[in-house]
């Protein structure tokens, strides 16, 4: 399954050395004086976000690069040490904002381990239905900013017009458009409005002609081709010694996917294929997420034919609160009511690392506890922060014009990288 | 009083009142009409002011999630090409207006002001979301509580992230203000630009 | 091999820090972790010293035959050293197979570097030193990564203020 493709992307290994994430510009350009060091700033339009590259330029070509971040380390793990875990979960979603409730899933459920707390099957259906309308949703910004560093602007509105109708499914079920924090831990945090599964089935009727759109624009268009095929070329075996998961791995060769290695919620009982290219370049990227946005809503819409009825959040009571009703009629519902807004629950002392794959790769989160009611640690392992190392490594021989597609397709999310 | 007859109706009011022609002016309404009384305009300046308002291009400035928000106001749905501000400028040289969205830290507060500084007059700041109106729910060491210490905010636009109608919303009376005669926000801090 | 935890499905490996490469290598090599997922430094301090039980419970734990108690009565185990740096392991094979590899060291003494067997280490070793102060032998480029350049202090460590200002109400005199 892992590693082993037949036809090697290039020989050894182009990871830079000694510093794996910055390519150093080479001894017998250093003394000559053609070497232009330019400072893509923190503001760019190409960057997604603010990214510093601090790059070497000889004439076009990209001879060394360093990546400077932290223009949005906004300390999320040390505020969520501060709040109970029921409010730190909303800080979860803030980090990798365009797939914001795969932050909050991989969050509870990382608490929902160290509880040892059974989620109903309502709640896991949904969470998956969330999670893979999430991925689509990440998918189609990053095509749309993508394309329109690249240069093909329409792209950009095609994209967001489907993107509209993704969030008019999470207002419908959560109330906001973006960053819901809808999940709890336990389950969801309410019910699943009436309507929603007919808004959701008529997505999924337009969600693959809207695709067809996209490709019909970009797939052979031959100045796309020219800008996107062989360019950014990360090898198998430097992909996994970078740590790179998610559509980069897997457009380098490597038939990874957490969905399917290590099924989570209940991606064991839908059928999806995992795209796999061999090329390794920003094409192969691209591919992958085109191919997992048509799987993504083969998914919703089996999630939705099989939706089991029942209750949508655990019920444990000394995590999760009552029903109201019942809080007229029993006195440990008032208390335990009582115990968990004003104190929070508590969760038990241990560690855990739990990983999702979310649009970008392996979102992992590392939760240490003592037992009380605020966490103590939270650690999430972004998948952004490590794509960034790779820019070094894909960088070779290329073109300025070709960094933007490179960064582009590493598809990185800078409020996750800084957290 | 200037509020029956004054310019905010002739120009044609995008704000509620439209929507709801049976109620008296709000709160904004009355002030901009004060100050629309004290300031005076003569018409060339109501046609400058015209002008700005009619096509004030923003800076790409999308820090975090409030950025995502901000790219969807381009998209068909809300759109502002109605207004004549979806052309991005990525050079603050040719920018109006900076829509700072998303949380600014120490690290981006130097950028920040740096790319504030190299905008020309006059140029308006609409601080979107709370955490460049406030710090929003991040009050630690390392985010800036607010980006009014560093630049002169117009319009706070409330929200995590706002609505794009909310932004807009914002936009709008950005516009009206300027129409008004109000001037830009350091103009009436008195700070520099 | 100083350890080994299995907790909550998951085996954690504690070793002594000096042979953490070897450990590393022999994981890498031979047991075929080739994936480093993620390394995450914690700070220990005041672990167990505040009382953990809130308001009705006292610094030494719970008592089952008090009232309204929640029954999670255990004092939290004393941790080795300060720090713990845990390095979290993947194989890319059928079944992901996981594993953590944890040090343990105090304020001041330094893990030796990973860099060499996962490249992938740099930048997590780097926000490790950043955030916790923890020193990496042999890394190649130790320098802040998330915070400023001249940055004081290391944030997320227990004794760091979270910093920010408190919020002033319009109606307070």
């Amino acid at each position: 399954m892992a590693v082993a493709p037949e036809q090697l992307i290039y020989e050894g290994t182009r990871i830079p050395s000694p510093t794996p994430s910055v390519l150093q510009v080479p001894e017998d350009l250093r003394a000559s004086e053609d070497i232009l060091n330019i400072n893509f700033g923190p503001n760019h339009p190409s960057t997604h976000g603010v990214l510093r590259l601090v790059v070497d330029l000889h004439g076009e070509e990209v001879v060394g690069l360093a990546a400077v971040v932290g223009y949005l380390h906004t300390g999320f793990e040390k505020n969520m040490e501060q709040k109970s875990w029921w409010k730190a979960i909303t800080y979860a979603p803030r980090i990798d904002y365009l797939a914001f409730q795969n932050n909050e899933l991989v969050f509870v459920l990382a608490v929902e381990k160290l509880l040892g707390l059974e989620v109903p099957g309502r709640a896991t259906w949904m969470r998956m239905l969330l999670a893979e309308l999430n991925r689509i949703h990440s998918h189609l910004v990053w095509l749309g900013t993508a394309a329109l560093e690249i240069g093909a602007i329409s792209m950009f509105w095609y994209c967001f017009r489907e993107r509209d109708r993704i969030l008019d499914l999470f207002e419908l079920v959560a109330g906001a458009r973006m960053h819901t924090r809808y999940f709890q831990v336990g389950g969801l945090a309410e019910d699943i409005p009436p309507g929603f599964f007919g808004e959701c089935a008529k997505f999924v009727e337009l969600m693959p002609k809207a695709i067809d759109d996209y490709e019909g624009l970009v797939d052979r268009n031959p100045i796309w081709l020219e800008r996107t095929k062989s360019l950014g070329l990360l090898s198998a075996d430097d992909a996994i010694a970078l740590g790179q998961s998610g559509p980069v791995l897997r457009g380098s060769g490597v038939d990874w996917d957490l969905r399917r290695a290590q099924p989570y919620l209940t991606y064991d009982q839908v059928d999806f294929r995992v795209p796999v290219y061999q090329e390794g370049d920003v094409w192969a990227r691209y591919r992958v997420r085109m191919e997992e946005m048509r799987e993504s809503v083969r998914i919703v819409d089996q999630a939705l034919r099989r939706m089991p009825d029942g209750p949508w959040i655990a019920d444990d009571r000394k995590v999760v609160l009552p029903p109201r009703e019942e809080l007229h009629t029993s006195m440990e519902s008032l208390i335990y009511h009582f115990k968990i807004v004003t104190e929070g629950f508590r969760v038990p002392e241990g560690e855990v690392y739990t990983a999702v794959e979310s649009p970008r790769g392996e979102l992992g989160c590392y939760v240490v506890s003592d037992g009380g009611p605020k966490p103590w640690r939270v650690k999430f392992r972004a998948p952004s922060f490590v794509a960034l190392q790779a820019t070094a490594t894909c960088m070779s021989g290329a073109l300025i014009a070709d960094m933007i597609a490179i960064v582009g397709s590493l598809d990185t999310l800078m409020g996750e990288v800084d957290r | 009083m200037a509020i029956e007859n004054g310019r905010l109706r002739d120009h044609g009011l995008q704000s509620e009142r439209l929507l709801w022609p049976t109620k008296g002016p709000g709160v904004f309404e009355q002030e901009v009409a004060a100050l629309e009384q004290a300031v005076g305009l003569t018409t060339l300046e109501k046609a400058v002011a015209w002008a700005q308002t009619k096509s004030m291009w923003p800076d790409t400035f999308g820090l975090a999630c409030c950025a995502i928000e901000m790219m969807s106001i381009v998209s068909p749905r809300y759109d502002i090409a109605r207004f004549g501000m979806e052309a991005f400028r990525s050079s603050p040289r040719q920018a109006d207006l900076l829509i700072v969205s998303g949380r600014v830290v120490h690290k981006m507060a130097a950028p920040l002001r740096q790319v504030y500084d190299q905008m020309l007059e006059p140029k308006w700041v609409i601080a979107m979301g709370a955490c460049a109106s406030s710090g929003g729910m991040f009050n630690n060491y390392t985010t800036l509580q607010g980006v009014d210490k560093i630049v002169a905010v117009d319009i706070h636009v409330p929200g995590c992230p706002p609505r794009p109608e909310a932004l807009i919303e914002g936009i709008v009376r950005l516009h009206e203000k300027v129409m008004a005669g109000v001037p830009p926000a350091y103009e009436i801090r008195g700070v520099a630009s | 091999m100083v350890e080994v935890r299995e907790t909550h499905g998951e085996t954690t490996l504690v070793v002594d820090t000096p042979r953490i490469v070897e450990a590393a290598r022999h994981l890498r090599d031979e047991l075929g972790f080739n994936f480093l997922s993620d390394v995450t430094a914690t700070d220990y301090l005041g672990w167990g010293a505040k009382s953990v039980s809130g308001y009705i419970g006292t610094p030494t734990g719970r008592d089952l035959n008090k009232p309204s108690t929640q029954g999670y009565q255990r004092l939290p185990q004393p941790k080795p050293r300060r720090f713990s740096v845990s390095y979290h392991l993947l194989g890319l094979r059928a079944g992901a197979p996981r594993v953590r590899l944890q040090a343990w060291i105090d304020d001041g003494e330094t893990v030796p570097t990973l860099v060499g067997v996962w490249p992938t280490a740099d930048w997590h070793e780097r926000e490790a030193w950043d955030m916790m102060g923890i020193r990496f032998d042999g890394h190649p480029n130790l320098s802040r990564i998330l915070m400023e350049d001249d940055w004081e202090g290391h944030p997320l460590r227990k004794d760091y203020p979270i910093g920010g200002e408190p919020v002033r109400f319009s109606g307070e005199e």
